[in-house]
């Protein structure tokens, strides 16, 4: 089982690559991206998991910051798959550039009007906290593999331990595990504006823009912020349910996190409802004219079905069954990642489907102008391996790191391989 | 074991205060730039500007071929186009033309917008963009509220360049020639008031090629250039923006 998983996670990995290596040399015309919709399905999916991150950090510091110790068992993978989403995102920005060859230009030439700029700086401090916290949160278990493991394995361990070795004596590990708490603390402190920053700043990359009417409101980062937090808490759910065996899940723990789930889903639906409805009381055209295309015209399921049913009906009815099993919880989860995701269409895609100057879609008429986007297959294909990549990596350290033990029970790591399966 | 852990929490810290430092520095160096990128163009030297009389306009589109020419611009780039409309009830129809460049804005969002300032305003007033420094983020295309952007894909009217798209052209004050992967491929590229003809004393290819003599070209810092006289009384797209564009429209206003 475990064998065949990562083989086919694998296979995805290694099309991703491919893809990569496509994009690199033949440049943004395999996308089916025009100039006048100028970001497509790879943003849609760069804001997605960058949401996701952030969401996950938030979640860690209700364990490292609040001490909510009900949380506790969480709190690792929350961790790490905050990095691992932020990794994610980061690749898509990266293959969405017409030029990444000069993605170091965002950090050289800074640029401090610009928000995106400032987004760049934050995603990497943001990156140094998540592992700075990831390498206190593991050290301890980390040496102990480095002493266990042998050859290649013990030559990764010991580079990502970073030199760190378990003291001999107990009074001095008892030091070092405050020494952990004390940092992991602070850690938290400094990430929770910056994980906020990461991605109200990324809402506001669309807030600021005063061309696209119906991004332009200061409820578009808060948006961003509470969905994130959405998303966040659905991908623990959907991680806790498939990952620890049902006899050692702890009830208690998965159904706060899915009351959780819902009060977050909850202030989202208010926040939406907030902005649609006001920009649908006036008659500006590139707001009231985007929301009503968004809704009723030819793409109306990605609100409906994606980011009604999916984001926010399905989870609610499935978190309320009284006696419900982990696995409704789990789809639960799963239901709302994908809800996210359509929510993450719908911030981008539509504002760009409205011309802003009416008359310019015929002034000049050419593939590459049109105000149409469906993404084609070599994108689906391009963020199908990408995503392939980072679930591999993701199940990799899973697998080798005790990310899911609690103090009460280790699982087997075949079983952990397992459970990612399903993702 | 102790002192190693000096070096670590110096470390973090001499880190963190690193950080903070370079975010104040930048954020004093540019604290007075940032909302005064008008005052920066200097009112000692020529500051373009371009009227387009729409009375005038009679719709051929002698711009537009003689701006494709000029840039050599591929088949998804436009700098120019005229804007056609129906307009009126029937039996009294016209149509209405307008043509469209990029506006040279005085406050320009797409400026503003680009995390590595490869868009700039130049003190001539013309926004340029810098294709080898441009990391093709496309930001800028979202952010411009005209639509005046275009994405340099990399495809050509024949997918070997023929003689003409294949000679070198100047844009800016560089010479380009195209080519797979080379500049300005892969960026963004938009109208820059043929800049490289400016410089040379020459009025832009559009200007020059308008039939209905509907465009006038000059330095608005001199009152009694043409340009001036004649930005009496013009209009502006999307003045409500804020966006200041330094291209002006005489004849009836028709704003959106
Ligand atoms: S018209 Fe658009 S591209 Fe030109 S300066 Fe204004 S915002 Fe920038
Ligand atoms: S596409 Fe180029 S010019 Fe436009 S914002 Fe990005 S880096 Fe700047």
């Amino acid at each position: 089982m475990k064998r065949l998983y990562f083989f086919i996670i694998g296979a995805f990995s290694l099309v991703g690559l491919w893809a990569i290596y496509y994009r690199l040399t033949e440049g943004l015309k395999m996308t089916a991206l025009t100039s006048n919709v100028s970001w497509g399905l790879w943003v849609v999916f760069y804001i997605f998991f960058i949401g996701l991150s952030a969401g996950s950090f938030l979640l860690s510091t209700m364990v490292y910051v609040f001490n909510m110790k009900q949380y506790e068992k969480i709190g690792k993978v929350a961790l790490l798959s905050a990095f691992f989403s932020l990794v994610a995102g980061l690749m898509f920005i990266f293959i969405d550039l017409g030029h990444p060859e000069r993605f170091w230009h965002a950090l050289v030439y800074r640029q401090p009007t610009s928000i995106l700029s400032w987004e760049i700086h934050f995603y990497l401090i943001y990156m140094l906290i998540i592992v700075a916290e990831l390498w206190f949160l593991l050290r301890e278990d980390i040496s102990r593999l480095v002493i266990k493991a042998k050859g290649f394995k013990k030559f990764v361990f010991k580079l990502v331990s970073i030199g760190y070795s378990i003291p001999d004596n107990s009074e001095k590990l008892e030091r070092d595990r405050k020494q952990t708490h004390k940092w992991m603390k602070i850690l938290g402190i400094i990430g929770i504006p910056t994980a906020i920053g990461v991605h109200a700043g990324t809402g506001s990359l669309f807030g600021v823009i005063v061309a696209k009417h119906m991004w332009n409101s200061g409820l578009t980062p808060i948006l961003f912020l509470v969905s994130a937090l959405v998303s966040g808490a659905a991908l623990m759910l959907l991680l806790y349910a498939l990952l620890v065996p049902k006899e050692k899940q702890d009830n208690t723990m998965l159904k706060s996190l899915g009351g959780l789930l819902i009060l977050f889903i909850a202030v989202d639906l208010l926040i939406v409802a907030a902005k649609y409805l006001v920009g649908l009381y006036n008659y500006v055209p590139d707001e009231r004219q985007v929301l009503l295309n968004m809704m009723f015209g030819e793409r109306w399921y990605i609100f409906w079905v994606g980011q009604i049913m999916l984001g926010a009906i399905i989870p609610i009815l499935l978190l309320s069954i009284k006696k419900g099993s982990s696995t409704l919880k789990a789809l639960a989860g799963l239901s709302t990642i994908l809800g996210i995701f359509c929510v993450r269409w719908n911030l981008v895609v539509p504002a760009y489907l409205e011309s802003p100057m009416p008359g310019l879609e015929t002034a000049f008429v050419h593939d590459r102008l049109l105000f149409e986007y469906t993404p084609n297959l070599f994108e689906w294909i391009t963020s199908l391996g990408l995503i392939s990549i980072v679930i591999l990596l993701f199940s990799l350290a899973l697998n080798s790191l005790p990310i899911m033990e609690t103090k009460e029970g280790k699982e087997d790591n075949g079983e952990t391989a397992d459970g990612v399966q399903a993702i | 074991m102790e002192e190693k852990k000096i070096t670590r929490k110096k470390f973090v810290i001499t880190s963190l205060l690193g950080t903070l430092g370079l975010v104040a520095g930048e954020l004093i160096r540019q604290s007075h730039s940032i909302d005064n990128i008008e005052n920066e163009v200097d009112t000692e030297n020529k500051k373009y500007g371009m009227v387009i009389d729409l009375d005038r306009c009679i719709g051929c589109n002698a711009c537009t071929i003689a701006c494709k020419q000029e840039n050599n611009t591929p088949p998804n780039i436009h700098y120019n186009v005229v804007i056609e409309k129906e307009e009126g009830e029937f039996p009294n129809v016209y149509n209405s033309f307008l043509p469209r460049v990029c506006m040279q804005c005085d406050k320009p969002p797409c400026v503003k917008v680009c995390p590595v300032g490869a868009t700039k305003k130049q003190k001539n007033g013309i926004v340029s963009i810098d294709y080898e420094t441009c990391i093709g983020c496309r930001y800028c295309m979202t952010a411009c509220p005209y639509g005046a952007r275009s994405f340099d894909f990399g495809e050509n009217y024949y997918d070997q360049p023929n003689t003409f798209e294949a000679s070198p052209y100047q844009e800016y004050d560089k010479i380009y020639q195209r080519g797979k992967g080379k500049a300005p491929q892969n960026s963004v590229r938009k109208c820059h008031f043929c800049s490289h003809r400016v410089d040379k004393g020459e009025l832009p290819a559009c200007v020059t090629a308008c039939l209905g003599k509907a465009r006038f070209f000059g330095d608005l810092n001199d009152p009694n250039s043409e340009v001036s006289i004649k930005a009496k009384g013009s209009w502006t797209l999307k003045s409500n923006l804020g966006t200041k564009p330094r291209t002006f429209y005489l004849g009836e206003k028709r704003d959106d």
